[in-house]
C-alpha cells in the first residue's frame, strides 16, 4: 500500500511539474489506445443510440420544433448582424485595434468527452500538428467554449468554461434600466418628473403645465398664459453616441457540472448602473488575457446582489451548448500567460 | 526465452492490462454516452474494487494503481491521481474478510457497491487535494448514490470477468 501511495504521488509530482516523461507517456498511450476506443465506439454504437432514443426522443422533437422556429426568426437578423460585425471589424482594423477576423484559426472535431464526473473537458481530433498550442481559446458557432490544456500530435484536450479550475476576464455589456425619479417641490402641482438613468442616457426633464389660480373678480383662470419659469433649464448638450451600452469587467470562473458559471468583481459604479438580466457577456481581451477581445461568452440569467463591497455575482447563460459540441474552432492566438519558455 | 514470453503472456497482470483495456474502451465509450440523471457510471473502479473483494487487499491494491494509471491516461487530471484512489480503494475493498469471515456474492455484490461508491467520493476530494478544486459539491450526493446501486447491482458480472481475468495459472 506504502508502495502504491509512493508511486502515485511520485506520479502526480511528475505531472504537475509538467514532465515531458508523463506527456509522452499519454501520448503513446493514446496512439495504442485511440484504436482500441474506435472498434469499441463502433460495436457499442447500437447502444448508445438506443439509450438516446429511450431517453432524448421528446427533448429532441421539442427542440427541433424550437430550432425551426429560431431559424425562422434569426435568418433576417443574421443578415444585418453580419453586415454590422463586418462594419465593426473595419473600425477596428482602421483604428489598429486587435480584431478576431485577424487571427487564423483551425477547426477540430470533439471526438470524445471527459470519462469522468468530476472533470468538464473535452478532446478535439488536432493537435501541435495544426499548430495548436496549450491556452488557445476555443470556440464554436455560437461562443467561448474553453481553453486548450493538453496537446499532443494530433490531438488536444479542451477545458470547458464551466470547470471550476477555468477563469476568465469579461465584459458584460450592460443598458441600465431608466428610472423615474419625482423631485417634491414646494407647490406639489407643480413637481417635476425627472425620467434619469446613469449618465449616458439623455435626460428628460417633463414639466407639468402650472395650474394657475386668482381670486380676482371677473378673472377666469387659464384664459391666459402664465408666465412660466422652469426650474430646471434643460440646455443640456449630450455628445452624440453618448447613448450607447456600459461597459464594466469582471472575472468568469466555472463552477462544475450542472451549475452554471459565474462573474464577479463586478464594480457597481454609478455609471455602469445595476446589471439586467439578459446582459451580453463578452471576452475582455488585454495583454494578459485567456482570449482575444469580444468572443460572445454568454448573457446574464440572474443577478445575486451581496452585502458589502463584494458586489453582484452574475449568474451566466452560456450560448455553446457545451453538452452537444461536435465542431469547434481553435483560434490560434496563444495567450502571454500560457506560454512556456522553449 | 520463448518459455518467459509465455509466461508474461499468460501471467495475470498481462490479462488485466488487456481486459482493462477493453473495460476503458467501454468507459470511454458507451458508458459516457449512457449518464443516468447525468453520472457516468465507474466501470473501471468497481472493476477495481471487485479485485480488491475477491482476491484481498495486495491484488486489490496493485491490481488499482494498474487500472487507475489506465484511467488516468485519458483524463486530464494530473497523472497517478486515479491510480492512488483506486488502489487505496481496491485496498479497503480488500480488508472485506476482516469483517466478514466467509464472505458469500451477495455480501461482495454490497461491498462493491458501497466501496465503489466511497472510492467516487475520493476522487474530487483527492482533486482538491492537488489543487484542482470545485467538485465537491452537492451533486456528488447522487454520484454515489447511484454508484452505490449500480455497482450492487452490476457486481455479479464484474466478479466473473474480474475472477477470470486475475485468477493464477498454471504457468503464470
Amino acid at each position: 500500500m506504502a508502495l502504491l501511495a509512493l508511486t502515485s504521488i511520485i506520479l502526480i509530482t511528475l505531472d504537475l511539474q509538467g514532465s515531458s516523461a508523463t506527456r509522452a507517456l499519454r501520448s503513446t498511450f493514446g496512439t495504442i489506445f485511440r484504436p482500441i476506443e474506435s472498434v469499441t465506439r463502433v460495436v457499442t454504437r447500437p447502444a448508445s443510440n438506443a439509450w438516446y432514443g429511450i431517453t432524448h426522443y421528446n427533448d429532441v422533437t421539442a427542440e427541433n420544433e424550437l430550432l425551426r422556429e429560431k431559424i425562422a426568426q434569426q435568418e433576417g437578423a443574421a443578415v444585418a448582424a453580419a453586415a454590422s460585425v463586418r462594419l465593426s471589424q473595419e473600425l477596428l482594423a482602421l483604428n489598429g485595434l486587435p480584431t478576431l477576423a485577424g487571427i487564423n484559426s483551425v477547426s477540430a472535431q470533439v471526438i470524445g468527452d471527459s470519462p469522468s464526473n468530476f472533470v468538464q473537458s473535452v478532446e478535439i481530433d488536432q493537435g501541435t500538428e495544426s499548430g495548436i498550442k496549450v491556452g488557445m481559446p476555443v470556440l464554436n458557432a455560437a461562443g467561448l467554449v474553453g481553453k486548450i490544456t493538453q496537446v499532443f500530435a494530433n490531438r488536444a484536450v479542451v477545458m470547458l468554461i464551466t470547470d471550476p479550475q477555468y477563469a476568465l476576464s469579461v465584459k458584460i455589456i450592460n443598458t441600465p434600466k431608466p428610472t423615474t425619479t419625482t423631485l417634491p417641490l414646494q407647490d406639489p402641482a407643480t413637481a417635476v418628473t425627472v425620467v434619469s438613468v446613469p449618465e449616458t442616457i439623455d435626460p428628460q426633464v417633463t414639466i407639468p403645465p402650472v395650474a394657475v389660480t386668482s381670486n380676482i373678480a371677473g378673472f377666469t383662470p387659464g384664459s391666459i398664459v402664465a408666465p412660466r419659469t422652469p426650474i430646471i433649464s434643460s440646455s443640456l448638450t449630450i455628445p452624440p453616441g453618448s447613448n450607447v451600452s456600459v461597459r464594466e469587467t469582471g472575472v468568469l470562473e466555472g463552477r462544475g457540472a450542472g451549475r452554471v458559471p459565474t462573474v464577479r468583481f463586478i464594480d457597481t459604479a454609478q455609471r455602469f448602473g445595476v446589471v439586467q438580466a439578459g446582459s451580453p457577456i463578452v471576452t475582455a481581451g488585454g495583454s494578459l488575457s485567456l482570449a482575444p477581445p469580444d468572443i460572445v461568452v454568454g448573457t446574464v440569467s440572474r443577478v445575486r446582489e451581496r452585502l458589502g463591497t463584494a458586489g453582484p455575482l452574475l449568474e451566466i447563460d452560456i450560448v455553446a451548448d457545451l453538452s452537444n459540441l461536435s465542431f469547434v474552432r481553435i483560434l490560434l492566438y496563444q495567450p502571454i500567460t500560457e506560454r512556456t519558455a522553449p | 526465452m520463448s518459455e518467459r514470453l509465455l509466461r508474461f503472456m499468460a501471467s495475470r497482470w498481462t490479462r488485466l492490462v488487456l481486459v482493462s483495456l477493453l473495460l476503458l474502451g467501454l468507459q470511454t465509450t458507451v458508458l459516457n454516452d449512457m449518464r443516468p440523471f447525468e453520472v457516468m457510471l465507474p466501470l473501471m473502479l468497481l472493476f477495481a474494487v471487485a479485485a480488491g473483494t475477491i482476491y484481498g487487499s495486495e491484488v486489490g491494491a496493485i491490481s488499482g494503481l494498474i487500472i487507475g494509471v489506465m484511467y488516468d491516461m485519458v483524463l486530464s487530471t494530473p497523472l497517478g491521481l486515479a491510480s492512488l484512489v483506486f488502489g487505496a480503494t481496491a485496498f479497503v475493498a480488500g480488508m472485506l474478510p476482516y469483517f466478514i469471515r466467509e464472505p458469500t456474492w451477495w455480501t461482495r455484490a454490497l461491498t462493491i457497491g458501497v466501496v465503489g461508491a466511497l472510492g467516487e467520493l475520493a476522487f474530487p476530494i483527492a482533486q482538491s487535494m492537488v489543487g484542482f478544486s470545485g467538485q465537491l459539491q452537492p451533486r456528488v450526493i447522487v454520484v454515489i448514490g447511484l454508484v452505490a446501486v449500480a455497482g450492487t447491482l452490476g457486481a455479479p458480472l464484474l466478479l466473473l470477468v474480474c475472477r477470470w481475468t486475475l485468477k493464477e495459472t498454471l504457468v503464470g
